[in-house]
């Protein structure tokens, strides 16, 4: 099994340094953005290249490369990073009429560029990929680290994900209908039926191996679907819960990606009612918006709750049967279209 | 396998010209940019309309170039590959897709977009990199799992040694893997601004290269295990890649070509072949100062005589996504068909290193080919295919 | 404009264009070296100093190695604007 190590995550609660998940942010205008640390560690002069989804990467992987200096490998999952320079350097293009333009906004708006970055700040020379296959990225990065750790068993890789809201995704999603039309507040989120929901950005980053001592969970198995039939994620999960579960065993807790959005809600539905009565369930969005590669927030939220033995009550949307939690299955969907089943355990 | 490119829109197609040394590089015709006629590159000789019409039978809306070349190529691998309907939606075929531009190729609609001016364009969907493996994901009915990879010019060849990595650790039975990528102002002006464009075909590996050509174009490959493929027809073996970072600048290699060195390395070891067992190095090769010199220094550290190499860049362009994939068909088709394309307009080797690339096409026997595909952000990979 | 003026303007645009956040212009000596040492700008900084002469003061260096030498430290940057600017 692989085992996560030294979390960091950078979102838009009290995440990092301190951790604090009793009480909650709220979003302005809409927009649950993330309160950026001071990131003492990043030089200045590798910090002015970096757009805020790598300074994110980089300021959370930081304190996991403190301790473990060279990864085997840096594994990063990103769907929106780097389009704020992207629509920086657009916008010069048609400003300028593609005439003398200025590289520094194209360089840094490269998918791999927090990934490069880490390397370059490390002189690691290892392994180093970018995963950017939309609400699915995280959960491919995630896979491509347990084969790795399958293949060299000693190894130790550095993952992570990081997006952020800019005017690439936020005018363009909007423009399709993927957020609410009227003024909400995330802690409201869940009290009206509507379309839409709130745009959230964060970066995750975790050291992976194969060493129990010391972790702050286990990851069992991942799954993804691509379907919009709710019967297809239902047989998903059946099987699923057939492969990892005996046959009356349950997960001690069901954390959801539901994210306010109504179109989304058969979905929940089906996986939730699914459930055995006894299991508690709990959701993340409205702590952390909704972006592509939100689930790895949902790790996140679940090592801490294996850290603390309790279930913070403001993501609570169903109690359940009260025993230690010590597996979390977590099913997220982006956009009704993409689908996944992470299953984490405490150690 | 199944490829589209400046110089063919089949495989077969793209073979004849690389005999023919016919270079696909050229005035861009069909995109409208205020660098045509300047800055030659290596277009797909098909309007978009064309690519839709070709695909559709009538103009799909939502669709972009990238995804219309990508859908054309990974249907030929799939025909090629014999692969039934049922084998096709099964849940263990997996997809594997790569590209750097995605959808932004529609500059301007994306300005209008990402600056929310007026009403959205129908491409509201259509921009980002997932949305060209998902077009092929619904048109082929892909029920497996589905990645993309963006590592900037390495995207493909990582999307094969990732493909290959779910097969082997169970995820799949066969994988759909490669990329495609097309002509973008955003990637013209951005690689312009670097000054690393040449204002001439690109000549790889000349003492007086001075830059790249954007190319277009989109491979994919059916890789499947050797135990399925029941006397069906293969091409070649996957039988070693390498992943490793030069971590030295973002838009360019170190010096020595630590990264490239590092990653034939890699390959090589996964191999477990010795480096005189390479017969032929399909390179990066993309004809500016800084790539050609450091790949060579690389190249001359791994092998004690440099085995012949060329780059096919100066065919098709730089295909930067698309690029590892291209020129991994491109690899196989010199192991199937036991011959080698030349590198175009090259003159004078580089002093500093002396090499020459093979200039004329030739018969040779070969057992095992090496690709390399180097990208900024210092992503280097290489691949090796051996012959069955 | 003086040329102490010019020295000190240029050293806000450099900082600002190159995104110097932790740099104030008092930093910046004028016979420092920009690149390499000094202020250790790289390759990619040397393009985007020719942007910023030509879109501030209007001139256009066509060739970057050219641009290399005119961009050694402020006092020949400041001395070639002099010079050569058209705004």
């Amino acid at each position: 099994m692989a085992y996560f190590h030294l979390p960091v995550c950078i979102s838009p609660q009290n995440s990092f340094p301190e951790v604090d998940l009793y009480q909650i942010r709220e979003s302005k205008n809409n927009l649950l953005e993330v309160m950026e640390p001071a990131y003492p560690g990043i030089p200045a002069a590798a910090r002015r290249r970096m757009g805020k989804s790598v300074r994110m990467a980089v300021g959370a992987a930081l304190p996991i490369l403190e301790k473990f200096p060279q990864p085997d490998g840096i594994i990063i999952a990103t769907a929106n990073g780097g389009m704020e320079d992207c629509i920086k350097f657009l916008n010069q293009i048609v400003e300028y009429n593609e005439g003398l333009l200025t590289p520094a906004n194209f360089v840094q708006s490269t998918s791999n560029a927090a990934a490069s970055q880490i390397a370059l700040v490390t002189k690691n020379h290892n392994y180093n990929i970018t995963h950017v296959h939309r609400g699915l990225a995280f959960e491919n990065a995630l896979m491509d680290t347990m084969m790795l750790l399958k293949e060299n068993k000693d190894a130790g890789y550095l993952l992570g994900s990081t997006d952020v809201i800019s005017a690439y995704n936020y005018n363009i999603d909007r423009n399709a209908g993927c957020f609410r039309d009227e003024l909400i507040l995330n802690t409201h989120l869940f009290q009206s039926k509507a379309k839409g929901t709130i745009p959230g950005e964060g970066a995750f980053m975790v050291m992976m191996n194969n060493q129990k001592m010391g972790a702050s969970a286990g990851l069992n198995s991942v799954k993804t679907i691509h379907s919009i039939d709710p019967l297809t994620i239902l047989k998903t999960l059946e099987k699923f819960l057939s492969e990892n579960f005996m046959p009356g065993e349950w997960p001690d807790l069901l954390l959801t990606g539901e994210d306010g959005d109504e179109r989304l809600l058969p979905y929940i539905d089906i996986v939730e009612s699914s459930m055995d009565k006894c299991v508690p369930v709990a959701r993340f969005k409205h702590f952390c918006g909704d972006y592509c590669t939100a689930s790895s927030f949902a790790c996140w939220i679940s090592m801490q709750i294996f850290e603390t033995g309790t279930i913070p009550e403001l993501l609570i949307k169903k109690r359940g049967a009260t025993k230690p939690v010590r597996k979390i299955l977590i099913y997220n969907n982006f956009r009704g279209a993409q689908h996944a089943f992470i299953l984490v355990s405490a150690v | 396998m199944g490829l589209i490119s400046a110089i063919g829109d089949s495989v077969e197609e793209n073979r004849i010209s690389l005999q023919h040394g016919r270079s696909g590089i050229g005035d861009i015709q069909f995109y409208q940019t205020a660098h045509a006629g300047k800055l030659p590159s290596a277009e797909v000789k098909y309007s978009t309309e064309e690519l839709n019409k070709k695909i559709f039978g009538r103009r799909n809306p939502t669709i972009t170039r990238t995804s219309l070349l990508a859908l054309h190529a990974a249907g030929e691998a799939i025909e090629d590959s014999g692969l039934t309907k049922e084998a096709i939606h099964s849940p263990d075929t997996a997809l594997v897709g790569a590209t750097t531009v995605g959808g932004m190729c529609l500059t301007d609609e994306l300005y209008h977009d990402a600056n929310a001016k007026g009403g959205g364009t129908p491409y509201l969907s259509s921009y980002d990199y997932a949305s060209v493996t998902m077009a092929m994901q619904e048109r082929f009915g892909i029920s497996g799992e589905i990645s993309t990879i963006n590592t900037a010019c390495s995207s493909s060849a990582n999307s094969i040694l990732y493909g290959a990595r779910l097969i082997r650790h169970g995820f799949a039975r066969r994988v759909i893997v490669g990329g495609a990528e097309s002509l973008a102002k955003f990637t013209i002006n951005g690689f312009n601004a670097l000054n690393i464009l040449s204002s001439k075909p690109c000549a790889p590996f000349d003492r007086d290269r001075s830059g790249l050509n954007l190319g277009e174009g989109a491979a994919f490959l059916v890789l499947e295990r050797e135990e399925d493929l029941k006397g069906k027809k293969s091409y070649a073996i996957l039988s070693g890649f390498g992943n490793k970072n030069d971590a030295y600048h973002p838009s360019s290699n170190s010096p020595e070509g630590l990264g490239p060195f590092l990653s034939m390395k890699e390959a090589l070891e996964s191999s477990g072949l010795n480096e005189r067992d390479i017969n032929y190095i399909n390179a990066h090769g993309t004809g500016t100062e800084n790539n050609d010199e450091t790949e060579s220094r690389a190249m001359i550290r791994l092998f004690e005589k440099v085995p012949p190499f060329s780059s096919t860049k100066s065919f098709t362009g730089h295909t930067l996504g698309a690029a590892g994939a291209v020129e991994a068909v491109y690899s196989i088709l010199s192991l199937v068909h036991q011959e080698l394309y030349p590198s175009l307009s090259f003159q004078n080797p580089i002093p500093e290193t002396g090499l020459i690339p093979v200039l004329q096409f030739i018969k040779k026997p070969m057992q095992h080919i090496m690709s390399n595909s180097f990208g900024f952000g210092g992503n280097c990979s290489t691949l090796i295919f051996s012959k069955t | 404009m003086e040329t102490a003026d010019l020295k000190r303007q240029l050293k806000e645009q450099i900082i600002h264009f190159l995104n110097l956040t932790t740099v104030k212009p008092e930093d910046i000596k004028d016979d420092e070296p920009l690149f390499g040492e000094g202020l250790g700008l790289d390759s990619i900084d040397s393009i985007e100093l020719i942007v910023l002469l030509s879109r501030e003061y209007g001139i256009n260096i066509q060739d970057p190695k050219e641009g290399r030498k005119i961009l050694s430290d402020i006092n020949t940057m400041v001395d070639f604007i002099e010079k050569n600017r058209t705004k």
